[in-house]
């Protein structure tokens, strides 16, 4: 694989708070994302994995290190690295559409053009009757869907997702994870996506990585195929592979023997 | 004593036309001035007609008083006679009973004319609040060093009672207009620039991370973000500027008032025209209220949103 459009997290450790009582978030984390991995990160809550996401988003300036995409540091979020936020940050006074519609407008992309991408993901996610709705009008599940939609049609190379399904009942989480699965198999986009279930990183996932606590420290990197590009095995038939069940044991007993 | 901010403390989110915060439901998609609540009015005007009835009993004549009103007309006048200064305020008249000269409205205008005047001040007055406090609160919002050194001077200008600087405003710029929607000016955009600091300071630290993850510039952010997010706390800032400016207009016409309501309720007043002062008084209440309710239908058709997200 090439390097040249991975992500790389060099030498990286985080600090919150004063000098003289700041605790440290993140410890030394040296972390290489290749173009085209679904790269899950699991671990307890409060282990420092938002910490990583906004740091590679731009949100947050690393304490010590830098972290590069293709080979040149970030300075600041960008449209090269899409974000799906724990709790959607969708803008209450656009309608849908213009919700998904405004990284392309912010491209300066033609309004007709803008109109159909937006139409193609917002049927992509199951939105189509809703595009003309305001987003208050959505239930969790559709608002995640809604935003999941804004970063697609932005068409960015990376897709940072924050715990996107947690706060949502089992059923529509399975959904989503289902659905996500197909994008990133009809896209080919990179994704890094966090999870504290330890069965979505293992389902989800072509790469697992578990978080330690405090500081946050990675721990436990493995591949985890049991869904590549292109290929499409339905839900089912992989949570039942022994390879699956074996993996997503590991994992699990690697986060309990973590703190 | 205007209050023109009736109502703003029990909505403060502009949530009165929710259908699910009151004992009535009405259909949501009813247009908002059904959805007032109906109950409300019936107790207002009974309210009304109560008043009523106290200010005709205070002021007709009765047998048991000597034939005389308990009130007499000079301090509190009948209700016949505030119509007639209305009519009078309102049409080509007299100068005095049985004189042949005739004269318009009330010191050469009518009444409309003076309610006019006051408007575009107070107009002009806001537009400037509105250019100038908008802005600033943006830049003491986000530039600490002008918010440090200018809030204290905001806080001073907006403790000073506006008749205690009206003069000094005269002498600077003169006894005409200018002085006056200086003033009015002076009260209007202190609460459009702190609505606006809260309207940024309540903006959701990933909303504007969201844009920025989208590819939006600095001034995409502003445009795309930043204004609509506020725009809730600044149309609520604009609510209170015009209340305040409405409470300022009577020292703002003091001097030199005429045209304008302000000074016909102060100069009828000092010349004894208690009627005429009556029926100002009511005027500049009704259209304070009145422009309230302009603003606060803006509120939901400009930012429905408000209270939901
Ligand atoms: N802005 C911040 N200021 C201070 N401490 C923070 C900040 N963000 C995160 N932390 C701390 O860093 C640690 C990791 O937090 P976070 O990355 O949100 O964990 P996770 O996403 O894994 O639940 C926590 O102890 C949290 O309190
Ligand atoms: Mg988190």
């Amino acid at each position: 694989m090439s390097r040249d459009k991975s992500l790389v997290v060099d030498g990286v450790r985080q600090f919150f708070g004063p000098k003289n009582s700041r605790v440290q978030a993140l410890s030394r984390t040296d972390l290489v994302i290749e173009p085209g991995q679904f790269v899950c990160l699991a671990g307890p809550s409060g282990c420092g994995k938002t910490t990583l996401l906004r740091l590679i988003a731009g949100f947050i300036k690393p304490s010590e290190g830098q972290i590069t995409v293709s080979g040149s540091e970030i300075f600041g979020p960008g449209p090269d690295r899409g974000v799906v936020f724990q709790s959607p940050t969708l803008y209450p006074w656009m309608d849908v559409a213009s919700n998904v519609e405004l990284g392309l407008k912010f491209q300066g992309v033609s309004k007709d053009q803008r109109r159909a991408d937006s139409e193609r993901y917002l049927q992509m996610v199951g939105l189509t009757d809703f595009a003309h709705r305001r987003t208050y009008e959505l239930s969790g599940g559709m608002q995640q869907r809604c935003q999941i939609a804004r970063v697609l049609a932005s068409d960015p190379e990376f897709i940072l997702m924050d715990e996107p399904f947690g706060a949502l009942d089992a059923l529509t989480r399975e959904r989503l994870q289902n659905e996500l699965l197909d994008i990133w198999r009809k896209t080919g986009k990179t994704i890094l996506f966090i999870t504290h279930s330890v069965d979505e990183a293992v389902f989800l996932g072509s790469r697992v990585l578990v978080m330690s606590p405090r500081p946050g420290k990675i721990l436990f990197d493995e591949p985890a195929i049991f869904s590549k590009p292109g290929e499409s095995i339905a839900a089912e038939e992989i949570r039942s592979l022994p390879a699956f069940l074996e993996l997503r044991e590991r994992v699990r007993s690697s986060i309990q023997h973590s703190h | 004593m205007v209050i023109p901010l009736e109502g703003l403390e029990y909505h403060p989110s502009g949530s009165s036309a929710d259908p699910h915060d009151g004992p009535q439901t009405v259909s949501k998609s009813a247009p908002f001035w059904v959805r007032v609540r109906k109950s409300h009015w019936t107790t207002r005007l009974t309210a009304l007609a109560a008043f009523l009835v106290v200010w005709w009993f205070l002021t007709t004549p009765w047998a048991w008083n000597g034939d005389k009103p308990i009130m007499l007309p000079l301090y509190l006048p009948s209700i016949p006679s505030v119509w007639n200064a209305f009519i009078r305020a309102n049409t080509i008249h007299p100068i005095a009973e049985g004189v042949d000269r005739e004269v318009v409205g009330e010191y050469g205008y009518y009444l409309w004319q003076h309610l006019l005047a006051t408007l575009q001040r107070i107009g002009i007055g806001l537009f400037f609040a509105i250019v100038v406090g908008l802005p600033l609160g943006l830049l003491m919002a986000s530039v600490k060093i002008i918010s440090v050194s200018v809030e204290p001077y905001i806080n001073f200008l907006r403790s000073l009672p506006p008749l205690g600087y009206i003069g000094l405003l005269i002498v600077w710029f003169g006894i005409d207009n200018t002085s006056k929607i200086w003033l009015l000016f002076l009260a209007a955009f202190p609460p459009i620039t702190i609505a606006t600091i809260a309207g940024v300071s309540g903006i959701k630290e990933d909303q504007i991370h969201a844009a920025q993850s989208l590819g939006a510039s600095r001034l995409q952010v502003v445009s795309s973000v930043t204004v609509p997010a506020i725009a809730p706390d600044l149309i609520t800032g604009i609510r209170v500027a015009l209340g305040f400016a409405w409470t300022t207009v009577v020292a703002a016409e003091l001097n030199n008032g005429i045209p304008g309501i302000g000074g016909l309720a102060y100069l009828s007043g000092t010349e004894l025209k208690t009627p005429l002062t009556i029926t100002c008084i009511i005027v500049i209440g009704i259209t304070a209220i009145a422009l309230d309710s302009i603003i606060k239908a803006m509120e939901r058709v400009l930012t429905p949103w408000r209270g939901k997200a």
